[in-house]
């Protein structure tokens, strides 16, 4: 079972080994100069955040960003190119896989390449500032990060299926994806929004995967209302690609 | 069961739009089947239909005895298929697309390792492995394509337009390899190409607008088909004069001409008389019966009209 999912995603694994140099370079260079900008920039300005140092405030947001963003971008991109430009869907479609193993296969490429540069921009973050944390609260930390991987992985499959034109995916990443993720209080706490709509702002994923991420990171726990938001996040948004590209498939 | 496919009442429409109109066809194990018909005529719509890419509106279809409707996973195990564009993944080597068309069908590398030597071989592309496919002429990547396909060792083999846009060598190379696998599996191939149905199938089929017109061998086609009474006629002079007396004779049917020669269509064999009657001997340089082509028999079936 999910053979045909490993061998799909083993695809995108090799093809990612061959230019992860130049991948990587990219990515930490966006979060790195965040960090840098605005953890050391503002850190004159605003010494502390709920008694927690501003550098700390945003770095999880960051590293998470770094990964949701790159869950997001592998999974939509990839799922448009094997569809409209190299065809390599209808390839994997003649073979003995089901529209499950593709869309498996594509959504855990989607979480692994998020989980790759995640980690890679904590590592850098961790080598060229004072960014430290308590290692035993890692592993809340990243199932935290799994869980919006996938939500992000799955939303870019279901982007990546149903849109045709290419430029039609950068505009839901800058009209859609980028304002959810700045809305959700990387940069400062949520406590900032007008009590009127911050409960409309607490029930977004974003605010989940970042508010969630940043205090498994620094208390080790995840609250248990973006946990529950984490992962029915995830659950519905997996049924949804499924959904869709099963549909798009049987047009 | 001594057919590879089978299909029955086959009906695709598309919002009130109907590709293909209650198609049934059985076509022989081991044979080289062609589908020839003009852009639109539901060729591709049939190959899709029997690779499950899409479902029929109406009937079923099976292969080698499995239904394309209940049992798609049994039918993509048992075909491999070229599709009319060279869907290959440009990110991986000719190799891996291999491989990894390999793994999709569930093989161990012990078996596909030396079945995939085996193919590049086959196809020319033994020093090529390595290479990555946009580095390829169109008939490599072709050739490529039809490697993939054979990866898995397939009972029936789907060819949609295989040598579209190909030069007259690397069709030729194609047309060997499909001519190897006449007989270890069954071949169902799409053309334009008259010539390649011609040299290739075992059987042909002709359709237009969803539906069969003429079905058999080339040669029974050409029999059944052609314009029989159709005439070359060339005259040492006066060739205007000759185009009038032919447009007054009620038995010819039709004339086309280019300079002194001429293209006579008769209503029946008899008509070789009189035609010679009206013309006389003195101005005739050369007269000929027309050796009737695939091409032929495929104009007079579905017309002379472009297609969209």
């Amino acid at each position: 079972m999910f053979k045909g999912a490993f061998s799909i995603w083993g695809r995108d694994m090799l093809v990612l080994r061959r230019s992860i140099v130049s991948e990587l370079v990219s990515v930490v260079a966006y979060p790195l100069t965040l960090y840098l900008a605005f953890g050391f920039g503002l850190k004159g300005y605003i010494t502390a955040v709920n008694g927690v140092p501003y550098p700390l405030f945003i770095a999880p947001g960051l590293i998470s960003m770094t990964a949701v963003n790159a869950a997001f971008d592998e999974s939509s991109w990839s799922m448009w190119f094997h569809r409209r430009v190299q065809r390599t869907i209808e390839e994997y479609r003649v073979t003995p896989v089901t529209v499950y193993d593709i869309v498996i296969g594509k959504i855990f490429s989607g979480f692994s390449q998020g989980a790759v540069k995640g980690s890679v921009v904590f590592l850098v973050i961790l080598a060229l500032t004072p960014f430290r944390i308590d290692y035993t609260h890692l592993p809340s930390y990243l199932g935290c990060i799994a869980l919006s991987s996938m939500t992000f992985s799955c939303l870019g499959t279901i982007c990546g299926t149903v849109i045709d034109k290419p430029e039609n995916i950068g505009r839901v990443q800058s009209v859609i994806i980028v304002p959810l993720i700045f809305m959700a209080g990387i940069f400062f706490p949520l406590s900032s929004y007008p009590s009127s709509i911050l409960p409309l702002i607490e029930l977004l994923p974003t605010t989940a995967v970042f508010e969630g991420a940043r205090d498994a990171l620094l208390t080790g726990a995840v609250p248990t209302h973006y946990l529950v938001n984490l992962v029915l996040s995830a659950a519905v948004s997996f049924a949804v690609a499924v959904y869709v590209f099963n549909r798009k498939m049987a047009e | 069961m001594s057919h590879a496919i089978t299909l029955h009442e086959i009906t695709k429409s598309y919002d009130g739009f109907t590709a293909v109109d209650r198609f049934s066809l059985e076509v022989a194990r081991g044979t080289v089947f062609g589908l020839l018909g003009p852009n639109g005529a539901g060729k591709t719509t049939l190959i899709k239909i029997l690779t499950t890419l899409m479902r029929p509106s109406l009937g079923d279809a099976f292969v080698e005895g499995h239904s394309v409707l209940t049992a798609g996973k049994e039918v993509r195990r048992l075909i491999g298929v070229v599709p009319q564009e060279n869907n290959l993944d440009r990110y991986l080597t000719a190799r891996e697309n291999l491989t990894l068309h390999a793994r999709l069908h569930g093989m161990r590398p012990a078996s596909y390792n030396p079945r995939i030597d085996e193919l590049l071989e086959m196809t020319g592309l033994a020093s090529r492995g390595n290479d990555f496919p946009d580095t390829f002429s169109g008939g490599m990547q072709r050739r490529l394509v039809v490697a993939r396909a054979l990866v898995h060792e397939p009972r029936v083999l789907f060819l949609d337009e295989p040598t579209t846009g190909l030069d007259p060598q690397s069709r030729r190379a194609l047309w060997d390899y499909i001519r190897g696998l006449r007989r270890k599996m069954t071949v169902f191939l799409t053309t334009h190409y008259m010539d390649e149905a011609d040299a290739l199938c075992d059987r042909i089929m002709i359709m237009d607008h969803g539906a069969c017109l003429a079905d058999g061998t080339a040669a029974h086609l050409k029999d059944a088909y052609s314009r029989a009474h159709t005439y070359q006629v060339e005259f040492k002079r006066d060739a205007e004069r000759y185009e009038g007396v032919l447009a007054g004779l009620s038995f010819v049917k039709a004339v086309e001409r280019e300079g002194a020669v001429f293209q006579i269509t008769l209503a029946d064999e008899e008509s070789i008389k009189p035609l010679m009657d009206h013309l006389g001997g003195a101005d005739i340089r050369r007269i000929c019966l027309k050796e009737p082509s695939l091409e032929d028999v495929f104009i007079a079936l579905t017309g002379e009209k472009v297609r969209e």
